[in-house]
């Protein structure tokens, strides 16, 4: 088995067509007669220009209007009038059309692969395509088609080109193996508009497989299995027939409200670490954030980000998500993450230390900068504040003075603000549990952290092998936590989301619809499982299995009773 | 010539689709169309300058426009810029 990266779910089972790429190698040569090179690349341009228009319709024809676009992306791209005169300017020096253009693609490559913004990167590969599609031309080679792929087939190439993928039908490519791209390249876009299999950056694929060879692509877990034997066939096959049926099923979800067998409403957000996820919350069909953890904007640097950089980072994620809501988390160092430049005393117990709203609320500048940063994104999207790690009424209060203060800075300064911006908390600690009645009158909605309130009512450290087996959220001590947060927080009529990993647990999903969650944040790509398993619940089915598991003793009795109801 | 500033609105700043449509709509127009960004001028008709800026969103830029119908260009440009590129 061969590692790579998982870029389009799914099995694929097939025969291996390498696809060579034509040799573009040429000497470059001085012209005599430039007016008649700059004709010759003129020429070429209106080929490709030709030849991409007939992909893009064939590409709209195979995946959509969306996938289409790329490729007319690529026309505004050859026609771009820098690029072409500069081109021209090189020829008209005595340049050979190759090489001028060669040069010029070069320079913009190098510009575009050292852009900060992944998006920004991918323009790269975009010119690269068009740089091999011109360069073909000028050399009379032939374009690499995969039309008349027979059934079954699966394609292997060092990078799968939108060119490439244009020609693919989709009932033949079974599964696509690259050597370069990752998850976000087109590659992988395209492979999942069209709903193929697909593993890329598979190390020096083009040599360790071979043209013919039988191979499984396994696109979900990101493996390449060649001469699959007898037993891992059928292994398979099983799998391929499984997924395809879930994959029918899911699609039916999207679009479409979250809602109980009994009509009955909830919300079904997610969690993400970066303002471009949010354009993963939009594809994968989430109904907006329940988390945004704002950590990773204070990673990887050597200081704190300016309110400035954070406000961009906070409006954008507003902006992608269109008004759809936005829980933004403040700074949640500390624990197990550490970020070298904020002086953090290494601790004996750095859980149970100084860290998250704790260190906020002692840190006042770099707490500040962060809510005047959200406060004022708020103007731009249904943005919402949560803190972490609240243990008692009294860090509430204070973090609520924090912003009620800013509020009123930012009112006289006359910058627009959410002036009915939400606070809330996150219940994540045994402490904020049982304190659950008292916080609920002060706090505008409840978050369920289930991971940390797992380890710190259990006293356990997930991470330690010895003690892991204590780690369940299905744990009847920690049942009792979590219904007893919904129902304090449903008590005072407040909202109550879960964005721990256990919301979504289909085992636990019946058991939150009984206690009264009214919010299930998830990651991006589990929306329309959960979707489809709160489907299938009443709230009397799920109150009447809430009230046999909390009536079990053991995780183990709860987990089996749960197992088997899965829907 | 005329010149006006503007503030990039759309979430994304001048990516791949903005950028391309910017300088498709900037190309029908005869007039040079410059975007001062940076302490750059960049040609705005096209997209592959316009990208390689990186012109985030949030961005200040000013626009010139010189020669024939400049007007009739700017107030293009305006109305692009002003509903952030139809994102």
């Amino acid at each position: 088995m061969i590692k790579g990266t998982a870029a389009s779910d799914g099995i694929g089972i097939g025969k291996i067509l390498l696809l060579e790429e034509a040799s573009l190698e040429y000497t470059p040569h001085s012209v005599e007669d430039p007016a008649a090179e700059v004709e010759r690349f003129r020429n070429a341009v209106n080929e490709l220009i030709a030849e991409t228009e007939r992909d893009a319709a064939a590409l709209r024809a195979a995946a959509g209007e969306k996938e289409a676009l790329i490729m007319e992306g690529h026309i505004s791209l050859i026609n771009d009038p820098a690029l072409k005169g500069e081109t021209e300017n090189l020829i008209t020096g005595g340049q050979c059309a190759e090489a001028a253009y060669e040069a010029m693609c070069d320079m913009f490559i190098s510009i575009f692969s050292s852009m900060e913004d992944e998006m920004m990167r991918q323009r790269a590969a975009d010119v690269r395509d068009i740089k091999s599609g011109l360069l073909r031309i000028l050399l009379g080679r032939r374009q690499v088609r995969v039309d008349d792929a027979p059934k079954g087939t699966v394609l292997l190439t060092r990078e799968l080109t939108p060119s490439v993928t244009a020609g693919i039908k989709k009932g033949n490519i079974v599964g696509i193996i690259t050597e370069t791209g990752g998850k976000t390249s087109h590659s992988a876009i395209l492979a999942r508009a069209l709903e193929i299999p697909a593993v890329l950056s598979v190390p020096n694929a083009l040599s360790v497989l071979r043209d013919g060879q039988p191979v499984i692509v396994d696109g979900t877990a990101g493996a390449v299995i060649p001469d699959p034997s007898f037993d891992e066939l059928n292994e398979y096959t099983e799998k391929r027939e499984r997924f395809l049926k879930e994959r029918a099923e899911l699609e039916r979800f999207r679009g479409k409200p979250t809602v109980g067998a009994d009509g009955a409403e909830y919300e079904l957000v997610c969690n993400i670490g970066k303002p471009d996820d949010a354009a993963k919350v939009m594809e994968f069909d989430g109904e907006g954030v329940g988390l945004f953890r704002t950590e990773f904007l204070f990673m990887d640097r050597t200081s704190v980000p300016t309110e400035e950089e954070q406000f961009e980072a906070y409006r954008k994620a507003a902006l992608i998500l269109k008004g759809k809501p936005l829980i933004i988390r403040t700074l949640d160092i500390g624990g197990d993450k550490e970020i070298p430049y904020m002086g953090l005393e290494r601790e004996d117990n750095p859980f149970m230390g100084f860290r998250a709203i704790r260190y906020c609320l002692k840190n006042r500048d770099l707490f500040k900068t962060q809510l005047r940063a959200i406060l004022r994104a708020s103007a731009f999207g249904d943005i919402r504040i949560m803190f972490p790690l609240i243990t008692c009424v009294e860090e509430l209060r204070e973090g609520r003075a924090v912003v009620e203060e800013l509020k009123k800075e930012l009112s006289i300064l006359g910058v627009p603000f959410n002036k009915d911006i939400k606070v809330g908390i996150m219940v994540e600690t045994a402490a904020a549990a049982m304190l659950a009645d008292v916080l609920a009158a002060e706090s505008d909605f409840f978050s369920i952290g289930t991971n940390d309130l797992t380890g710190y009512t259990m006293s356990c450290d997930r991470g330690n092998a010895n003690v892991a087996y204590l780690y369940s959220a299905l744990q009847p001590a920690v049942l009792r936590m979590i219904e007893r947060t919904i129902k304090c927080g449903r008590a005072a009529g407040i909202p109550v989301g879960m964005c721990g990993e256990a919301a979504a647990n289909p085992k636990l999903i019946p058991l939150l619809m009984a206690f009264g969650l009214t919010e299930f944040s998830v990651s991006a790509p589990s929306v329309l499982r959960v979707r489809k398993c709160i489907s299938r619940w009443t709230r009397d089915e799920a109150e009447r299995a809430a009230q046999k598991a909390l009536s079990m003793t053991t995780v183990k009795e709860v987990e089996e009773y749960l197992s088997g109801l899965v829907r | 010539m005329i010149q006006k500033h503007f503030t990039i609105k759309n979430a994304q700043g001048l990516h791949m689709r903005p950028a391309t449509n910017f300088a498709t709509a900037m190309s029908h127009f005869p007039c040079s169309v410059t975007i001062r960004f940076n302490g750059k001028e960049v040609n705005a008709k096209s997209p592959m300058l316009i990208m390689a800026a990186c012109i985030k969103g949030g961005s200040e830029i000013d626009l010139v426009c010189d020669g024939a119908r400049e007007e009739d260009a700017i107030n293009a440009a305006s109305s692009m810029i002003e509903n952030g590129f139809g994102e």
